[in-house]
């Protein structure tokens, strides 16, 4: 039936009113002709047409849609159903929305990571370079030459080949303190390839960033517009300075984008050569073609495939390789797609995003199971009392098909409320998750808003719950035989779904086994990380970075300051130790590595030489983080830029590449500082850097003063007592010789243990699994307490006949009892069986084993406590039945 | 009612008997009826009740077209007329219709056989 004849069906109605009337005037004619009276002639008229009213109905009828009328009225009914019934309906809204909030929060955080939008222009069609050696990761940093090289090549596939690269700078405005900027430089064209347009202002030509020094102008992003300045349009044409060096505002990004890290958002953009300028960076350094730090994205041309996008950066590679043959040695060139949510590491180790991702998704998904699984055995439970009506309503004419119509409108309403009040829920989850605090100074930032994505997600899952939740009910109500129950007085269809109301609380126990027994196995992760042995000792110790370039000191003055300011802070009462070094453990600043050129090693056939992580440290760095020296001596003041270059490695790097020989002075180059080999002096016992699960891996130390080092450092600090407590009167020591320094990322060591890098991830994981696993176990419980105390109430009758006949009250405690170890003891069972299955997917996310013993037997032993004292309260109400009562009921 | 014997319309017949009525010519509810039941010799008889809606399903699938006309005694009726698809309809229903009625013949042919 066609919506046009719907709506103008009353109009349709007036013309057949006069239709018929018109017939019955003609017929009433023929009647009078026939020789009738006007009035027997009318009278057989009517006769022989019928109820005019019933044919327009009839008509009416086939001009409307009935379905949509029908749903008005089941909408109706139901509404009022429920308003009646307020106690079941809060019940069955507040699971359904637990179980919709928890899945809008992790969808929303997964749609965060991976969906969420950067805002430019045909997003799929920008893809990033991507670029290993010796098949080791795929990394997301290529160096200046390369990307020369890249773009003149790939013209073909790309439209435009666009550069960025991260820095930290110190901000200078007229009279004001320095503040700290997490800055990007790009390349020239790198807005228009994105095709972001400013928000004011202009952004860089395309000539602009080739230079270095010629393009001293910055663009600030709209968040940090915002709140530096007061979104004051005349800001475009004011000059600041950056590390000490003069620049121009000439623009700000348009409020919605923030950079292609949706996580990362850099504060201001500048022209990527003024890195030279800004960061004192020898320009040898940065046009080496080995000093990869550039992310390079490209823009698929019209009609380009990625495919053919690879096939131009296989040939670049192979160029490259011939043309720097140490280099580029094994050198190879991808394309991958952009991934918002990329926080750092390697290109093709994201899908660990994906993996939790998918993980969170699944338990959610349980919760959800759990949650329906409740409000079915609700509405099974209703249904029994609403039977009478539904055979009285059969009786009246309405069509099976109407009531499972109804039932399922019912279901389905509630799963809207449900909904809705679980949109509500993942909204506070969010605003949870969002404000993790990632113990970083950074403007490192989740956005895990709701957007339309997480909004339809919701509702979708909202009216499949409503409609798993209703097709139970239904489907009984579907089979029973009416007839039959009006005539058995109305006991008929609920006696028979026990077996059916079982099964979905085994499935319940099961899955919340599962849960519980996930969040265990990741609470235990995090427990034995935080007390793995790290090869360092993280307590009483507090950090803090510092970069004397930001207040304009070049290198020089740099390592001065650094050389006076220590004496100072060790000097203060309470600090046993201090030092300064390039990065700190689990830090996301200046991980460095390099590849090394090693005395007495050649690399295996086809094999390049090793590329292995490494520090730039000062004095006192093994007293301070005690890692003990275990051969020949640490630094001392007098290695400095003027002595014989040293270093000190670790114990694992002499495993590797001397072993069974005493490596103390054997050298070493980096590829960095080819000129400076290094003479190791020491070995050091092994320590986590980068993660905390793999083994330490091989890693060596340079004092900083030897090598051109960035002159941002961390300060770390061994303190008698609290450490932090001790960093105010450090930071008042650092200002008195240099007060406009700004000093970040002031933490303890044990905070700073708590990065992405280090134990954030098992930190966030756990929690979140212990949050859906509680969730899970109240579902369950209250499903075995609901199914327990309803065969109690069914059985009321049959309990009263047993202790009639003799039976004691442990009789009837073992008889409830009996069935509640059923439930239980499957779901147990199936729920085990669930649980290695999901445990041995996760198996590369968590420290313990996936089949961890202490997890399995200790989460089943308490969930199985807990569910046989739920059965314990209906088994008790049995035991106290008074049979004379229960007979006469 | 005087008559004696009245047959009522098989089912899913009407269709085709409105259809058949209109291929002489644009026709109004009241005429169609009356002609159904003169034609067949007053055999048939039309349950006027169901005529309208049938028009009207007729019309709702293209079949039949309607206007305003006057009437035989000078007011405004309904008048139907059918259409290109209407026509096409007819001769298939009237060819379902005739190949149906040989089938039933046959075999009650056939039965009549059997019981002599």
């Amino acid at each position: 039936m066609s919506l046009r004849r719907y709506l103008r069906r009353q109009q349709w109605d007036e013309e057949r009113a006069r239709e018929l009337e018109e017939h019955l005037s003609q017929e009433t004619a023929d009647n009078i002709a026939c020789g009738m009276t006007p009035q027997e002639a009318r009278r057989r008229a009517y006769m022989k047409l019928g109820n005019p009213t019933t044919i327009r109905e009839e008509i009416w009828k086939m001009n409307s849609l009935v379905s949509v009328e029908d749903l008005g009225r089941d909408m109706r009914y139901a509404v009022r159903q429920l308003w009646m019934n307020p106690g079941f309906a809060a019940i069955a809204i507040v699971t359904l929305a637990l179980g919709i909030g928890v899945n809008t929060a992790v969808f929303s955080m997964v749609n965060g990571l991976l969906f969420s939008s950067l805002h430019i222009e045909h997003e799929q069609r920008v893809v990033e370079m991507g670029l290993r050696q010796n098949g080791a990761n795929w990394q997301p940093q290529l160096s200046v030459p390369e990307y020369q090289s890249l773009e003149g090549q790939t013209r073909g596939v790309f439209s435009a080949v666009f550069a960025d690269q991260y820095g930290l700078d110190g901000m200078t405005t007229a009279g004001n303190q320095p503040d700290r900027l997490f800055t990007d430089y790009v390349s020239g064209n790198y807005f228009d390839a994105l095709g972001v347009k400013p928000a004011l202002g202009r952004f860089f030509k395309p000539t602009e960033g080739e230079t270095p020094g010629a393009d001293p102008y910055v663009v600030l992003s709209y968040a940090y517009w915002s709140e530096h300045f007061g979104k004051d349009p005349s800001v475009v044409g004011r000059q600041i300075a950056l590390d000490g060096k003069p620049v121009t505002i000439i623009g700000v990004t348009p409020k919605n984008y923030r950079g292609l890290s949706s996580i990362l958002n850099a504060q201001a953009y500048l022209p990527m050569a003024m890195i030279v300028t800004i960061e004192n960076t020898p320009l040898a350094d940065f046009n080496k073609q080995s000093n990869r730090s550039l992310h390079i994205y490209g823009r698929l041309r019209d009609g380009a495939t990625r495919q053919q996008a690879d096939a131009a950066l296989t040939v670049t590679a192979r160029d490259l390789a011939r043309d720097h043959p140490v280099e580029e040695r094994k050198t190879e060139l991808r394309a991958f797609s952009l991934l918002s949510g990329r926080l750092t590491g390697s290109l093709d180790q994201d899908n660990s995003f994906a993996t939790v991702s998918a993980i969170f998704l699944g338990l959610s998904a349980l919760v959800l199971l759990l949650a329906c699984v409740n409000v079915a055995n609700l509405l099974l439970v209703r249904a029994t009392v609403r039977e009478r009506e539904m055979v009285i309503r059969s009786a009246l004419g309405a069509a099976r098909f109407r009531l499972i119509r109804q039932m399922l409108t019912e279901s389905v309403l509630l799963a809207v409320l449900g909904g809705l009040g679980g949109i509500a829920l993942g909204l506070v989850g969010t605003r949870f998750l969002t404000s993790i605090n990632l113990q970083t100074d950074l403007p490192l930032a989740f956005d895990f808003s709701l957007d339309w994505h997480v909004l339809a997600f919701s509702a979708a899952i909202a009216v499949a719950a409503g409609a798993v939740v209703g097709i139970v009910p239904a489907v009984r109500l579907a089979r029973a035989n009416l007839n039959l129950v009006l005539r058995e007085g109305g006991r008929g269809i609920a006696s028979r779904g026990h077996r059916l109301r079982d099964t979905l609380v085994t499935v319940q126990v099961s899955a919340a086994l599962t849960l519980l027994i996930i969040a265990g196995l990741f609470t235990r992760s995090l427990e034995q990380s935080e007390h793995a042995d790290l090869g360092f000792n993280p307590d009483n110790v507090v950090t803090m970075m510092m970069d004397p370039g930001e207040i304009g000191y070049d290198s020089a003055r740099s390592l001065e300051y650094y050389r006076e300011m220590l004496p100072r802070v060790r000097s203060l009462p309470g600090v046993v130790s201090a030092t300064v070094a390039q990065s700190i453990p689990m830090g996301l600043i200046d991980n460095s590595s390099d590849t090394v050129t090693i005395e007495g090693y050649t690399p295996p056939t086809g094999q390049s030489q090793p590329t292995i992580g490494n520090n730039f440290i000062g004095t006192d760095y093994f007293e301070t983080l005690q890692i003990p020296v275990l051969e020949g001596r640490s630094f001392r003041d007098s290695d400095d830029e003027k002595s014989p270059c040293v270093a000190i490695v670790s114990r694992a790097m002499v495993k590797k590449y001397w072993p069974n020989q005493d490596p103390i002075g054997r050298h070493f180059t980096m590829e960095s500082d080819p000129a400076h080999p290094m003479q190791v002096v020491g070995v050091a016992a092994d320590a986590h850097y980068d993660d905390l699960d793999h083994a330490a891996g091989a890693y060596f130390y340079a004092p900083y003063a030897q090598h051109h080092v960035n002159s941002l450092l961390a300060l770390e600090v061994r303190t008698q007592g609290d450490p932090g407590a001790m960093a105010p009167a450090i930071e008042r020591a650092i200002h008195t010789l240099t007060p406009g320094l700004p000093v970040f990322e002031v933490k303890t060591l044990h905070q700073a243990l708590y990065s992405p890098n280090g134990l954030l991830l098992f930190q966030v994981v756990a929690g979140l699994a212990g949050v859906m696993g509680t969730l899970g176990l109240m579902l369950a419980i209250v499903g075995v307490y609901g199914v327990l105390s309803y065969v109690v109430s069914q059985k009321r009758g049959e309990i009263g006949v047993r202790m009639a006949l003799g039976a004691q009250r442990g009789d009837i405690l073992r008889l409830v009892y009996r069935q509640g170890l059923w439930i239980v003891g499957i779901g147990l069972a199936v729920g085990l069986a669930a649980s290695f299955g999901a445990a041995h997917l996760v198996r590369s996310m968590i420290a313990v084993s996936s089949t961890d013993p202490l997890t399995y037997c200790g989460v089943s032993g308490i969930l199985a406590a807990i569910a046989l004292l739920a059965c314990y309260v209906p088994a008790r109400r049995a035991m106290y039945v008074e049979p004379m009562k229960a007979l006469r009921e | 009612m005087g008559r004696t014997k009245k047959e009522e319309l098989l089912l899913g017949t009407l269709d085709m008997l409105i259809l058949r009525t209109l291929v002489t010519g644009p026709a109004h509810g009241h005429t169609i009826a009356h002609v159904i039941e003169h034609t067949s010799d007053e055999v048939l008889q039309v349950e006027q009740g169901s005529l309208y809606p049938a028009l009207h399903r007729l019309e709702d699938r293209g079949w039949v077209s309607s206007y305003w006309g006057p009437s035989e005694n000078n007011r405004k009726a309904r008048y139907y007329k059918l259409t290109a698809a209407g026509r096409k309809r007819l001769t298939v229903e009237t060819n379902r219709w005739e190949s149906m009625v040989e089938a039933i013949g046959r075999v009650l042919g056939n039965a009549g056989r059997v019981v002599d």
